[in-house]
């Protein structure tokens, strides 16, 4: 259980550009939740993800996982029981390591990277089973350097390699962004799957309004630095693109976009 | 040619020498995507240290542990002010070889001889009893052919472990580095640690070999790693199976050859660095050449 | 592949032809640090030693002269190249020079002639079927120079490079000696060519009586712009050599480096003609010395000359 209290952040404090993003502002997402989070630009949708990873440093309140805070943690460290999926296809896996370099990687995450092979031959068959999940053909491509790869088969691989080790949250950080429709629909899909079957804790910043509306069991949409809208559960599986698309339109007419 | 011949030993033992310097900057440069100045620092460093000890009578053999601690130390300075202080690598780099610039001549002075007098890893009972029947030119190929072979081997197998993996990926893309738990920063430390380390082992095996430590012995070493690490990856950019720190040992060898052949056309004194920068041009314009067909890598 | 035996196959066509049989003449080879005015004077100065002694050039022994541009890696692949090829002599210009040939000649027995090394018992270069000429600077006669052309003067300004050895060498010997003929000494060392300005006018500002110069490469590079600081400053300089004293020092009590390389170049006559071996020869210090002035720098900063310097001294651009 992840929960944000009474954040406050402010970019720039004291400075002619000062701006308030973040006042008291609170959230608690439970064990199991699929939450996606969609809002303007600027609305700190990005800010709250980097808040949580602790890329960025907090002015006010706490971070809690699991009732403890985790404020004293590091980046690194805070991603030991947290996967990451980045919007740029590059950023998820090493392009001059092969593919099965890259899930030898991946898959000793947690545990210390010490003088042992750095592959393990027995867990061969396991990496090929998990790469056959996305249904890419990329099991048989698994001595590849994965920068031949495109972008969205990176992506799929960031998408595998996120999730290889157990994790207690999955952060989505405007993953299809940056794929062609046709692609971002398969990794939506296939998120979807991976989150279904790990039973894993998600969090989904997207631009996509559908797949805010169709995937996940929770729906927040943020303004200037708060929830203006909220759905889950039966109400979130009743709403239409549309709905969302005019509530969205009218906050942007609000605050002058 | 006898005379052909010998120098043909003498410049490949200067090439497998400086292949561990090699070794160092691809480590710093090409894996780790960090231009390491420290180089210029360590190297005499090593030399400095191993003069020092060989003329207080310290065995030869036992002087190859203490330089690889001392130019450890060196790469673990430039990693912490890197990491902890927040200063950019290539500045970091330059601190630690201005500091080292006079802790070297505190160590050793300006320059400092070793006496024939005095054994080197050249010269030692234990090489003679082996070696005692060659002449030193060729015992110096042997000892340096086995050093730097010996250093590659582990350095392969190092890079075939999970820390050396994690090495790899640090230099590849960091951010995936602090996605998999991981402090890329110590990461870094421990590429640079090594890396000098090994820079600071050509210093030792130069000042063996020569007999002496000079205080400005340092200078464009950093220039001459580059230049030997640009030239072997470039020249077997295509063989993939010549694994990096090999390519990097050839590349070192063929700088050594490239000197020596302007040395030996015996044209102006004052041309010969021309002459090899030509002669560079040479190698890497062969090794850029693509066959037609195959696309040349984005 | 095939790229790669082809550079090395014609490189090795280069060095067979290049380092080819030169026949029965003995080549002598010459290994300088890298082209300075002082050391430049040595070379040609050796050259006329060998001519001196009745030995022609490409008769009785040819010349292999490469210089090492001030890199010791060079030095050391120079000196490989003179023991490769069995040369019948290595002379070393400069320390490192002179080293690197001295290491490139162990367990081979070819005679090692330096020149142009203050300390050669500090470069190990004593012993051994090694020889040569020290150019140890002349401190005492040049401590008795400014004092007879600056009776009031105190402190001496000097600046030296801390990596180069003649210089370190150097320093010593005017601390030594300095209070001996009533002077303090204002060292500052650099580390590299560009902070000597710097430091010139760190001793302006300190108000020395005078500069005095080593052998100093640094130094000695950057003279023209010292002696425009140290001339607006009214502080005389004193060089060390006659090329200094051209340039614009008052004057020197200073080494005459063609005649050091002539006299190197007597002894490496004898090792060539077989009268004595290299080991058998022990090293010479020079110990003539000239007084070279310049009379105009001289009036400028209101120095007159005794009678008795005057008739000794040379006048620097007649040199």
């Amino acid at each position: 259980m992840l929960e944000l209290q009474n954040i406050t952040k402010i970019y720039n404090p004291a400075t002619i550009t000062e701006m308030c993003l973040f006042k008291e502002f609170n959230l608690t997402i439970g064990d199991g939740e699929f939450l996606s989070i969609v809002g303007s630009n600027g609305s700190g949708k990005t800010s709250l993800l980097n808040i949580i990873c602790g890329s960025i440093p907090i002015d006010g309140g706490q971070v809690r996982i699991g009732g403890e805070s985790i404020d004293r943690l590091k980046d690194y460290q805070r991603y030991k029981k947290m996967g990451r999926v980045y919007q740029n296809p590059a950023m998820g896996t090493c392009p001059h390591l092969t593919l099965l370099e890259n899930m030898s990687l991946a898959d000793n995450k947690g545990k210390p990277f010490g003088l042992g092979s750095s592959v393990n031959k027995a867990r061969l068959s396991f990496y090929k089973e998990q790469l056959a999940i996305l249904g890419l053909g990329l099991e048989n491509k698994i001595n590849i350097k994965v920068g031949s790869l495109s972008g969205g088969q990176r992506q799929a691989v960031a998408l595998i390699m996120s999730t290889l080790t157990p994790v207690d949250f999955l952060i989505l950080d405007e993953h299809t962004a940056a794929l062609d429709p046709k692609t971002a629909d398969i990794i939506m899909e296939l998120t979807d799957k991976i989150v279904k079957e790990k039973k894993l804790t998600a969090m989904m910043v997207t631009h996509n309004l559908r797949y805010a509306v169709e995937y996940g069991s929770r729906l927040i949409m943020m303004n200037n630095g708060g929830i203006v809208l909220e759905k889950s559960g039966a109400e979130k599986k009743g709403l239409n693109v549309v709905d969302i698309l005019k509530i969205f339109t009218d906050i942007s007419i609000e605050c002058g976009n | 040619m006898s005379s052909l011949f010998d120098l043909a030993v003498g410049t490949m033992t200067q090439g497998l020498i400086y292949a561990l310097l090699s070794y160092g900057v691809y480590i710093t440069y090409k894996i780790l995507d960090f231009p390491d100045l420290t180089v210029d620092g360590s190297f005499p460093l090593g030399a400095a240290v191993t003069a020092v000890l060989l003329t207080k009578g310290f065995s030869p053999y036992l002087t190859i542990p203490v330089v690889l601690a001392v130019g450890a130390a060196a790469g673990l300075a430039t990693g912490l002010i890197h990491v902890k202080l927040h200063v950019r690598d290539l500045l970091a780099g330059i601190i630690t070889m201005t500091a080292l610039f006079s802790i070297n001549l505190q160590i050793a002075g300006s320059n400092l001889i070793v006496d024939r007098a005095v054994n080197t890893i050249f010269t030692a009972a234990p090489t003679m009893a082996l070696l005692g029947g060659t002449a030193l030119i060729y015992r110096k190929l042997i000892i340096t052919f086995i050093i730097a072979v010996l250093f590659k081997i582990l350095l392969d197998v190092y890079f075939t472990t999970k820390s050396g993996l994690l090495l790899r990926a640090v230099g590849d893309n960091s951010v995936l580095v602090t996605t998999l738990a991981k402090d890329k920063g110590t990461v870094k430390i421990i590429g640079l640690v090594i890396s000098n380390a090994l820079v600071a082992l050509a210093g030792c095996i130069v000042c063996q070999e020569q007999r002496s430590f000079s205080s400005t012995m340092g200078t464009g070493q950093v220039v001459f790693g580059l230049a030997t690490v640009i030239i072997g990856t470039t020249l077997f950019k295509k063989l993939s199976f010549v694994k990096g720190t090999t390519a990097v040992m050839i590349g070192s060898i063929l700088y050594k050859v490239s000197i020596q052949t302007a040395i030996s056309l015996g044209l102006p004194a004052n041309l010969l660095k021309f002459i090899t920068a030509v002669l560079f041009l040479g190698i890497l314009v062969i090794g850029n050449y693509q066959k037609s067909g195959v696309k040349k890598s984005a | 592949m095939k790229k790669l035996i082809a550079v090395l196959l014609s490189m090795a066509f280069l060095f067979s032809v290049t380092t080819g049989c030169s026949k029965k003449i003995p080549v002598i080879g010459i290994s300088q640090y890298g082209e300075h005015a002082s050391l430049d004077n040595c070379r040609e100065g050796f050259l006329q030693g060998l001519k001196d002694a009745g030995l022609t050039e490409g008769k009785d022994f040819t010349v292999n002269y490469q210089n090492a541009g001030f890199d010791d890696a060079i030095a050391t692949q120079i000196a490989q190249n003179f023991s490769s090829n069995n040369v019948a002599l290595m002379c070393g210009i400069a320390t490192p020079s002179a080293t690197a040939c001295y290491a490139a000649a162990e367990d081979k027995d070819i005679p090692v002639i330096f020149t142009a090394i203050t300390d050669p018992v500090k470069a190990k270069l004593d012993s051994g079927n090694v020889t040569g000429t020290s150019d140890k600077l002349p401190v005492d006669a040049q401590l008795d120079l400014i004092r007879q052309l600056q009776p009031d003067a105190s402190t001496i300004g000097i600046i030296y490079t801390t990596s180069e050895p003649n210089s370190v060498s150097a320093i010593a010997d005017y601390e030594a000696k300095a209070s001996e003929y009533g002077f303090t000494i204002e060292a500052i060392g650099v580390t590299q060519q560009s902070d000597v300005t710097q430091a010139a006018d760190t001793l302006i500002a300190k108000g020395v009586d005078c500069f005095s110069n080593l052998t100093d490469n640094n130094v000695v590079g950057v003279l023209s712009s010292v002696l425009e600081k140290t001339s607006e400053a009214g502080i005389p300089v004193y060089g060390s050599e006659v090329e200094q004293v051209k340039l614009g020092c008052v004057a020197a009590a200073g080494i005459d480096y063609y005649l050091l390389g002539q006299q190197t170049g007597a002894m490496a006559a004898k090792v060539l003609k077989g009268e004595a071996k290299a080991s058998e020869i022990p090293y010479e210090t020079i110990s003539e010395y000239g007084i070279y002035i310049n009379s105009a720098a001289l009036s400028e900063m209101g120095i007159t000359l005794s009678a008795a310097i005057a008739d000794k001294a040379i006048e620097s651009d007649k040199a």
